[in-house]
């Protein structure tokens, strides 16, 4: 196992990409401490900025204790493996990632899980924007994989999802789940505005208080319980809706009937 | 007293270039064919407050200073600097930016323009959904229906509907001049009695309830042939006085207006009776006509891209453009702010692949507004040193980001004293871009048009894209000297 | 400077020099007849294939409709970034690479020429300001003419000869090189959202036909003596069935005088050979318009290969590219210019398992392999739109090794290997065919006499690559012969040795190229003519043209013309 831990608090983004159990796997300490990284635009070594420590011979897992908001790009691409990081963690934490395990102690920025192929990302705190959805211009959203945050998460999460888990234990930011096709999205307090706005398949469900409705969502019926992944449901019932009409999508949402009486009027059309 | 033809407006996105100046005396005397912010503009070179020499900030206190001693002390900042950031470029020439992104490569720097704090997000939802869009001249022949959402160009594009769209004589569509201008003449009158109740002339009656929304129902002139002009705002502006028909949409609901429309197009039922304060049987009589027309536009403002969820609202619009055009010829165009801010994105584009929030601090371009814009920088504090042109974030960036910028070492290139200048440490008086430098600009449907020089700078100054040039020489010295050293 | 090559494997197609082993000098930036050894720096070729400089005729790299492209293809950007060397510039690919990295890719593949085929006069200016910033290279581009106002009027009035003149003006203040034609009088039509569909449709409002503007302005080209013919992109380009729009259109110029010199150049020819009635029953139309080439010498065409890859397409035929939105639902950009042109834009992956994609791929090379004259050929892909320049050496590697072409073809869509007619052709390009579909051809087609050969008098541009002929035949190791033609050994280009086994040594501004075209009479810039610029145009008559600071390198190449 290594164990890292930053010096101090950077001012300059740090770009550090070799923090991947991938990349340190095989790795003497010295050859672990000698990777490249960047510190604002200069380049250094990781052994600069961090106490390397191993322990253990040949695990693949990465500690990181200590507060890492600026460092940007961990995890980048993992397909195996574990990281933890106790403390607060930066940017495009594993975007990309295939597979492994990733268990963030404190609070993630934006873009954590961005294009993810696989594998699990626990954040215990909150999750900035981007959670999960793709880099700009990209129409490659998460394509499998598991994201628990057990915080509150800001806008735009799930963008471009075609399959996979996001399960957001607080409150979700507005356009949660944005022309997502596939997978499941469960927010188990409130929901921001525009939520599932031009998504065209998948599944939104909200346990809590969804404030505004997209006009494009027609009401197909109510349900008692939605499968959330095999062996979890989520209890109902819910309001089920149907869109984006303006996609002429078949996407669901499903909004708790008890926490939402202001969408009552929704029932008429059952 | 010499008089020039055809010389191009350094004000707006619209760029003008028919206007006709007077000089006198080597003095812009006299401008026709502008509008009011033109003629300000070419006068505004004679005046008494322009900067002459460079500043340098010691002890507190911005004191004269030279050329060669100012661009020395900003080669020094920024070559030692470890993030600096370069912003601003919206209102220079081509030439200064192509300098502008060498100089930033060249320092490692965060290269960003203003479209970060205005048409930024409409570049974003671009790159998502792409844009239909065409050349004004495209407009002046062939549209029928015109839709300025969230902009007034009648105060910001004064020219505008005159050069470009509703009162213009095109090819295959007339000027519908005639029939505004007795709504403008309406609109004056009104304001008129207004400022005559204000100074007590005339004796005040209380106004008169605005008309809800539910009862601006779409007249009949919008199934008629020729040319129609819609205006959607949250208030009723001047340009909105002037149309056909105003739609006025509740604050921050232009994005489920729009994507009820989509629905619309595509002949969908709705579950709901309104949609942001807006009946949908309106909504439907309003799809109808963008369908039946010929050639239809939206011209979008910062109503729509600096309003709630942002980029977003553009993604949507632009979607509606691309369902119109399964039924009809439909194009959609962003109305740019800085005259040349088009330019600034254009040449960024070609040099680095990304038209702002440029990070050269890797060593090549790379983009992530969210993550590299100048005030997503700012706002964590990230940079710690600063060069603005042609610019003035201090009076238009958030406070938390000003703070951030003051803090650090900031050299600040512009003709004229501003707010940012009053607080930088290394100022740079420059030429005014084409008035007394030629250049090239972009104007806000791409069309490059040339700058031109109508008199001389004051003497001994020098031009945005020659003090960029001296800096990056200098900076070359530095860096070439610390490696030799190491 | 002298520069002496020595004992190198001369490939001069031009010169009739197949493979000889001679030396090649240099005095300055020109070719010569020999300089002195003692005082010349020698390169040592010995064992190596020596090529004059590549020219591409037909390649998208600068202007409004490239740079739009770079502009919504963050993440075509984001997998491909150059880093900045003390040298050379930083920058991003893939598919549209910024202005820098196009220079350099180009150059380490050898090419020292490129014509950049698609400018709207309106934003000519852009493209020059693209040009300057694109280094390593000569260019050129040509302004896209065929469904301007002013010659779909005078065509329609049959005053072909005011036709002549507005087009010998608008290419010289555009600082153009040739006549390019884009679906003609489809992207007028496009301006209401309507095309046309075969070359006898009338375009709306002009009471003008495809026909008449194709023969109108290849009459023209003639009159104007341009170097090279009128450049064409076909109608109907890239619908199932098009073919026969195709023959149609060769067929329509066949009877413009000629001299026995090509009257047309048809580009991209793959995406204009298709034949079927839709994409289910879409099969190769490229038997019928080779027959057809190999019968007439009017016509010289290039391939527009298709790539399987993610790229970007990207061209002024604006309703085409509305279909392939409509196919793809990807993002859509459309940029239609006032009186002039329209353009679009879409991403585009073309995949190997797509039957559609992998017949088109076929096409290409059964077109180049199936016209027996190399001269008429020119291997392109129509850079971004069919893949990027830089899989050039692929491409030639499937036109040399029929090895490496079955071995792509085995890995296509079954529908598509059963349709496709390459296991029959066992055709090769040898080095030396290949020296004419890259460079040789191609300058003769444009008329470029000092380049594409390296006999006396030439421009000193030379391609070195690291390839033995005697010892590698490429039609076996056609991976080695792929990896040599990547990184070339030497690219010297106006006598400068610009790369060194596929790295940059130094950066050099190349020249644009553009026709100073004399007319026996002026055209004259009546009130009249002032008073229409204000009424089709936005902007006014002085500021249209390019004037001669925008092009930082100016080599206008004098002709004088019969009008």
């Amino acid at each position: 196992m290594i164990v890292l831990t930053p010096f101090k608090k950077s001012q300059y983004p740090i770009i550090a990409q070799c923090i991947n159990p991938d990349v340190f796997q095989e790795k003497s300490k010295e050859e672990i401490g000698n990777l490249p990284v960047w510190i604002g635009n200069k380049k250094r070594r990781l052994v600069d900025l961090f106490k390397v420590e191993k322990n253990s011979a040949n695990s693949t897992s990465i500690t990181i204790n200590g507060d890492v908001t600026q460092v940007r790009r961990i995890g980048w691409g993992m397909t195996q493996g574990e990281i933890v990081v106790n403390g607060n963690v930066g940017m495009h934490l594993g975007k990309k990632m295939s597979g492994g395990k990733i268990v963030v102690n404190g609070n993630a920025e934006g873009w954590a899980g961005s294009e993810m192929k696989g594998g699990l990302i626990e954040i215990k705190g909150d999750a900035g924007d981007y959670l999960g959805s793709p880099y700009r211009g990209s129409t490659v959203g998460m394509r499998k994989g598991k994201i628990v945050v057990d915080g509150n998460v800001g806008s735009d999460a799930a963008v471009f999802m075609k399959s996979g888990t996001i399960r957001i234990r607080g409150n979700a930011g507005p356009f949660i789940g944005f022309r997502m096709t596939g997978g499941v999205i469960h927010i188990e307090k409130n929901a921001g505005t525009r939520l599932g706005a031009c998504m065209i398949g998948g599944k939104i469900v909200v346990s809590g208080r969804l404030e505004n409705i997209m006009p494009t969502f027609a009401i197909e019926r109510l349900k008692g319980k939605v499968k959330i992944e095999p062996g979890d449901k989520a209890v109902g019932p819910f309001y089920v809706f149907l869109g984006d009409l303006a996609e002429n999508g078949r996407g669901k949402l499903f909004v708790s009937k008890e926490k939402n009486p202001q969408l009552s009027q929704y029932e008429r059309f059952l | 007293m010499s008089k020039i033809d055809a010389v191009t407006c350094p004000v707006c996105g619209c760029l003008c270039d028919d206007i006709e100046l007077t000089i006198a005396d080597g003095v812009v005397a006299q401008v026709k064919n502008g509008c009011a912010m033109c003629e300000a503009k070419f006068f505004s070179h004679n005046n008494d407050h322009r900067l002459k020499t460079p500043l340098i900030r010691k002890d507190g206190k911005l004191v004269p200073s030279t050329y060669d001693k100012a661009i020395r002390k900003s080669a020094e900042i920024l070559a030692k600097a470890n993030y600096p950031i370069l912003y601003g470029w919206s209102s220079t020439d081509c030439e200064a930016q192509r300098v502008g992104v060498e100089l930033a490569e060249e320092v490692g720097g965060v290269l960003d323009n203003t479209a970060v704090v205005c048409h930024g997000p409409s570049i974003l939802s671009v790159q998502e959904v792409g844009i239909p869009t065409c050349t004004l001249g495209q407009i002046r022949h062939r549209a029928d229906l015109l839709i300025y959402w969230g902009c007034n160009p009648w105060s910001a594009h004064p020219r505008h509907l005159e050069r470009y769209t509703a009162f213009t004589e095109g090819r295959f569509k007339g000027s519908e001049w005639k029939s505004y201008i007795n709504k403008v003449k309406a609109a004056a009158g009104r304001k008129k009695l207004r400022s005559l109740e204000r100074i007590g002339v005339l004796k005040h009656k209380p106004e008169q309830v605005a008309p809800t929304v539910s009862d601006n129902k779409p007249p009949a002139i919008l199934n008629k042939k020729g040319r129609k002009l819609i205006v959607v705002d949250v208030r009723k502006s001047m340009t909105a006085e002037m149309a056909d028909y105003f739609l006025q949409v509740k604050p921050g609901k232009d994005y489920e207006l729009i994507q009820a429309m989509r629905a619309l197009v595509r002949d969908q039922e709705l579950d709901v009776e309104e949609v942001a304060g807006v009946p949908v049987e309106y909504l439907q009589q309003l799809v109808d006509a963008m369908i039946s027309c010929q050639f239809g536009i939206i011209f979008f403002g910062m109503g729509l891209t600096q309003s709630p969820s942002k980029f977003r609202n553009i993604d949507v619009a632009i979607s509606l453009i691309r369902d119109l055009n399964m039924r009809t010829k439909f194009a959609i165009m962003p109305m740019r702010g800085h005259f040349n801010v088009t330019g600034a994105n254009t040449v960024f584009t070609w040099q680095s692949g990304y038209p702002y929030a440029v990070d050269f601090s890797l060593g090549y371009p790379r983009y992530n507004p969210g993550e590299t814009t100048v005030v997503d920088v700012l706002l964590r504090q990230e940079s710690d040193a600063g060069l603005v042109i042609a610019s003035d974030p201090a009076s238009n960036f958030p406070r938390k980001a000003v703070e951030h910028l003051v803090k650090k070492p900031l050299i600040v290139i512009d003709p004229h004293m501003n707010a940012t200048s009053l607080v930088g440490d290394v100022v740079l008086p420059s030429e005014i871009v084409g008035i007394e430098k030629e250049g090239t600009a972009y104007r806000m449907d791409h069309v490059p048009l040339p700058l031109k020089k109508v008199v001389d700078p004051p003497k001994g100054l020098l031009s945005d894209e020659e003090i960029l040039r001296r800096i990056l020489k200098e900076v070359r010295k530095i860096k070439s000297k610390k490696l030799e050293a190491a | 400077m002298n520069l002496l090559i020595k004992n190198g494997f001369v490939y001069d197609p031009i010169n009739e020099i197949n493979g000889e082993i001679m030396d090649i000098a240099i005095r300055n930036d020109k070719i010569v007849e020999s300089v002195p050894e003692r005082t010349s720096k020698i390169i040592d070729a010995s064992g190596l294939t020596v090529f004059p400089g590549g020219v591409d005729i037909h390649t998208h790299i600068a202007g409004g409709e490239v740079n739009t492209g770079r502009l919504v293809r963050p993440e075509d950007h984001e997998k491909d970034f150059v880093r900045k060397t003390a040298i050379t510039r930083s920058g991003v690919g893939y598919s549209i690479p910024s202005t820098f990295t196009t220079g350099y890719r180009y150059s380490r593949m050898g090419y020292t020429t490129v014509m950049n085929p698609s400018m709207a006069c309106l934003e000519a200016k852009h493209t020059h300001e693209e040009l300057n910033d694109i280094p390593m290279l000569d260019k050129a581009t040509y302004p896209l003419l065929g469904d301007w106002w002013l010659v779909l009027e005078n065509i329609a009035k049959g005053d072909l000869e005011a036709c002549a003149r507005y087009v010998a003006w608008m290419l010289e203040i555009t600082k153009g090189y040739a006549i390019k034609i884009v679906n003609p009088g489809g992207l007028e039509s496009w301006g209401f959202g309507r095309n046309v569909h075969s070359i006898d449709d009338q375009v709306p409002n002009f009471g003008i036909t495809p026909r008449e503007i194709m023969c109108g302005l290849a009459k023209v080209n003639k009159m104007l003596n341009l170097p090279h013919t009128i450049h064409l992109h076909t109608n109907n380009l890239g619908i199932p069935g098009n073919y026969a729009t195709t023959l149609e259109t060769m067929k329509c110029l066949e009877s413009i005088p000629s001299d026995g010199k090509p009257v047309v150049h048809i580009t991209h020819l793959q995406f204009s050979s298709f034949a079927g009635e839709d994409w289910g029953s879409f099969r190769s139309g490229a038997g019928e318009i080779a027959k057809y080439i190999n019968n007439h010498d009017h016509v010289t065409f290039d391939m527009g290969q298709i790539v399987f890859t993610d790229t970007t397409t990207m061209t002024a035929d604006g309703p085409f590219e509305y279909t392939l939105y409509q196919l793809s639902g990807h993002k859509w950009v459309n940029t239609d210019i006032e009186t002039e042109t329209s353009g679009g834009i879409i991403p585009f992956h073309y995949k190997r398992k797509n039957p559609v994609n992998a017949i088109q791929w076929s096409i290409g090379l059964e077109l180049a392999l199936m016209t027996k004259n190399p001269w008429k050929v020119f291997m392109t892909t129509d850079h971004p739109n069919a893949g990027p320049f830089t899989a050039y050496p692929k491409i030639l590697a499937w036109l040399a090794s029929k090895k490496a072409r079955m071995a792509t073809f085995k890995r296509l869509h079954k529908k598509a290997q059963k349709k496709s007619l390459l296991p029959s052709i066992d055709r090769e390009l040898s080095l030396y065919d290949i020296a004419i579909v890259t460079r040789s051809g191609q300058a003769k087609a444009l008329d470029l006499k000092e380049k594409g050969h390296l006999g006396v008098g030439a421009d000193a541009d030379v391609a070195i690559f690291n390839l033995n002929p005697e010892e590698v035949d490429i039609a076996n190791k056609y991976k080695t012969f792929r990896r040599a033609f990547s990184n070339a050994a030497y690219t010297i280009k106006a006598g400068k040795v610009l790369v060194k086994d596929g790295e940059i040594l130094q950066q050099s501004d190349g020249k644009t190229i553009w026709l100073d075209l004399q007319t026996s009479k002026e055209i004259e810039i009546s009130e009249e003519i002032k008073r229409k610029f204000r009424e089709y145009w936005t902007v006014e008559y002085e500021n249209y043209p390019v004037s001669d600071h925008y092009i930082k390198h100016s080599s206008p190449l004098t002709i004088k013309a019969d009008v």
